[in-house]
């Protein structure tokens, strides 16, 4: 194995388990030794990140490992940053993300900004505690083609209706496809306020904005020339920094 | 058998004693916009004024026909005694805390100054006490009276920042039991005025769940603190933790509690399988589909399952939603009623 493979490989598993000085220190080695810094982000950061999603997903792991995986790749990002050249490509799609009103509660929503940034998409952050003309107002301003809820609280989940019923009054309803999640959520309850999708974690909500898109006629597929790569990096960069300034600031 | 006053019932569920029929209860928040137009005791003065907060919580019993009353609605009573912001000023949704003093990492680790008397007197804390007093007053023995607080973890949510201590768990786990110590006295103090102005019982809210936390979390930072506080409390102890816990129940076996209230995502037969001779069980009726979304046949099949599975006292998952129908919460006590043991 050449030294550069050993640096994916370090990269991959010191991610994985939140060791961020041995992330960083790898990631330098790297640069030093003239490895492309797309090859070290989609050949270990990116699935360093995503397979943390599939041990959350699968109850190997909990959120704790989940923040600490992300703060790692931090580190790395501070060093490869400086190294883009973003040559422009266009986002492969537009979410609105919120936390529903009455709830403070954003850590899985920030998660899921990662993921969703990390595949490419242009996610608009409208933070916690949204209300639904907040929502309304945000779709005119932003024209995405998914929107994204969250709730961490049974007392909250309601507002997944009263922010629908407040799109469909606006007659936006049929402009955007609406994703929604949260520890207490389920696909029935999703169905039963007229979502057009559920996702239990950040994982699936990736998958499950993809689908959406193709359903709606666009095309997801992305990775390639460095000109994408370079575009994902950027939103990569920008979503696991935002986590960590909100992480403390906690809600904003 | 001879019929029960509601608390006799409850208690009798409780401790595992014969009841006449299953005990309905009202253990978080049963409150709801139709129950606040009824007695006319809405938010935000429900929230923060004793009356108001009495004469709704007493709706759970006269109007909706439960077993007891609770009327610390909301999480945030001790937050703001303990430095944290939250808005009280809303009249439709439940106030929660939106900032955090010890997210600082320079912020010092410490209870206000004055604790306990300082704590006792907040506005808010006092409020709830005096709302239990008047609860008291008003139902006498005939209704049981339940009390709220919140264990350290939940409080470490409030005070710490969720997302700082959930990271912290892993990266700075002296932070972590720094925090818990020193929140450790405050349930035990809250609990202790709630039970002298007449709780019958507390329900202890510590939301080291398994959407957030693998149970091993429970068991190194939490458990031991469980079991050195709740043989203090007074009163029987009802512990609230929300999500997946069936992979945890044993932990918070072995730490005291009399009674764990469960949420819809763990069947009540594994559950009642789980805790069978370690404690006593409620719930689990499903909030946000069945109670919320659905109507009065589907509450009572829930319910209905509750009971054949075993559940002691059958109650809503966690907080209703507001906007819960009436009629629904009423179904969940008609279907203990229909299961009267002759």
């Amino acid at each position: 194995m050449s030294r550069e493979e050993e640096i994916k490989k370090g990269l991959f598993d010191h991610t994985l388990v939140g060791e961020a000085d041995e992330v960083v220190e790898l990631t330098q080695e790297g640069i030093d030794l003239g490895m492309d810094p797309l090859d070290i982000l989609f050949g270990a950061l990116i699935p360093s990140l995503q397979e943390v999603g599939r041990l959350f997903e699968i109850g190997e792991y909990f959120v704790p490992e989940m923040l600490v995986a992300a703060r790692a790749m931090q580190g790395a990002m501070a060093l490869l940053r400086p190294l883009l050249v973003d040559k422009g490509a266009e986002p492969i799609g537009k979410v609105v993300m919120l936390t529903v009103k009455g709830d403070v509660h954003d850590i899985g929503k920030n998660l899921c900004n990662i993921m969703l940034e990390g595949e490419g998409f242009d996610i608009v952050d409208l933070g916690v505690n949204v209300k639904p003309e907040e929502v309304v107002a945000a779709v005119q301003e932003h024209q995405p083609q998914l929107l994204g809820f969250s709730a961490f609280l049974t007392t909250t989940m309601p507002f997944f209706k009263s922010n629908l019923a407040a799109l469909s009054e606006a007659g936006l309803r049929d402009s955007v496809k609406v994703m929604v999640g949260g520890a207490p959520v389920t696909p029935e309850y999703a169905d039963s306020v007229g979502a057009d999708g559920f996702a239990p974690d950040a994982s699936a909500a990736v998958r499950l904005a993809k689908k959406l898109m193709v359903d709606m006629g666009y095309d997801v597929s992305m990775g390639g020339d460095d000109s994408e790569g370079a575009s994902a990096l950027t939103t990569a960069v920008q979503a696991v920094e935002e986590l960590m300034v909100k992480s403390g600031k906690h809600d904003e | 058998m001879e019929q029960m006053t509601s608390k006799q019932r409850f208690l009798a569920g409780l401790y595992g004693d014969p009841v006449d029929r299953p005990p309905a209860a009202s253990i978080v928040s049963v409150i709801t916009y139709e129950l606040m137009d009824i007695t006319g005791a809405h938010f935000p003065h429900a929230n923060i004024e004793p009356e108001p907060m009495a004469t709704l919580a007493a709706g759970a019993h006269e109007v909706m026909g439960f077993d007891s009353v609770m009327p610390i609605f909301s999480i945030a009573q001790e937050a703001t005694a303990l430095g944290c912001q939250v808005d009280w000023s809303d009249t439709d949704m439940m106030p929660n805390p939106t900032d955090s003093p010890w997210a600082d990492r320079d912020v010092e680790i410490k209870l206000p100054d004055g604790f306990p008397d300082s704590f006792l007197e907040d506005k808010y804390v006092k409020c709830a006490i005096d709302a239990i007093r008047l609860l008291k007053q008003h139902f006498g023995d005939e209704v049981m009276v339940l009390g709220k607080v919140m264990g350290p973890w939940t409080l470490s949510y409030h005070c710490y920042n969720t997302q700082e201590f959930l990271f912290d768990t892993i990266m700075d786990p002296d932070r972590v039991r720094k925090s818990l110590e020193t929140l450790a006295p405050v349930p035990l103090a809250y609990a202790a005025a709630q039970i002298e102005a007449g709780a019958d019982a507390i329900v202890w809210a510590d939301h080291a769940t398994g959407d957030l936390v693998r149970n091993t979390m429970y068991r190194d930072y939490l458990l031991p603190h469980h079991q050195e506080l709740i043989p203090q409390v007074e009163a029987p102890v009802i512990l609230h933790c929300c999500g997946k816990t069936l992979d945890r129940v044993q932990y918070f076996s072995e730490a005291g509690f009399t009674c764990y209230h469960f949420e819809s995502a763990n069947p009540p037969d594994e559950m009642v399988e789980k805790a069978a001779g370690k404690m006593k069980l409620t719930g689990n009726v499903n909030n946000p589909v069945t109670l919320y979304a659905r109507g009065p046949d589907e509450a009572r099949a829930e319910a209905q399952a509750a009971i054949d599975a075993g559940v002691d006292i059958i109650a809503p998952e966690c907080a209703v939603p507001l906007q819960a129908p009436v009629a629904n919460l009423q179904a969940i006590v008609q279907t203990c009623k229909d299961n009267r043991h002759q």
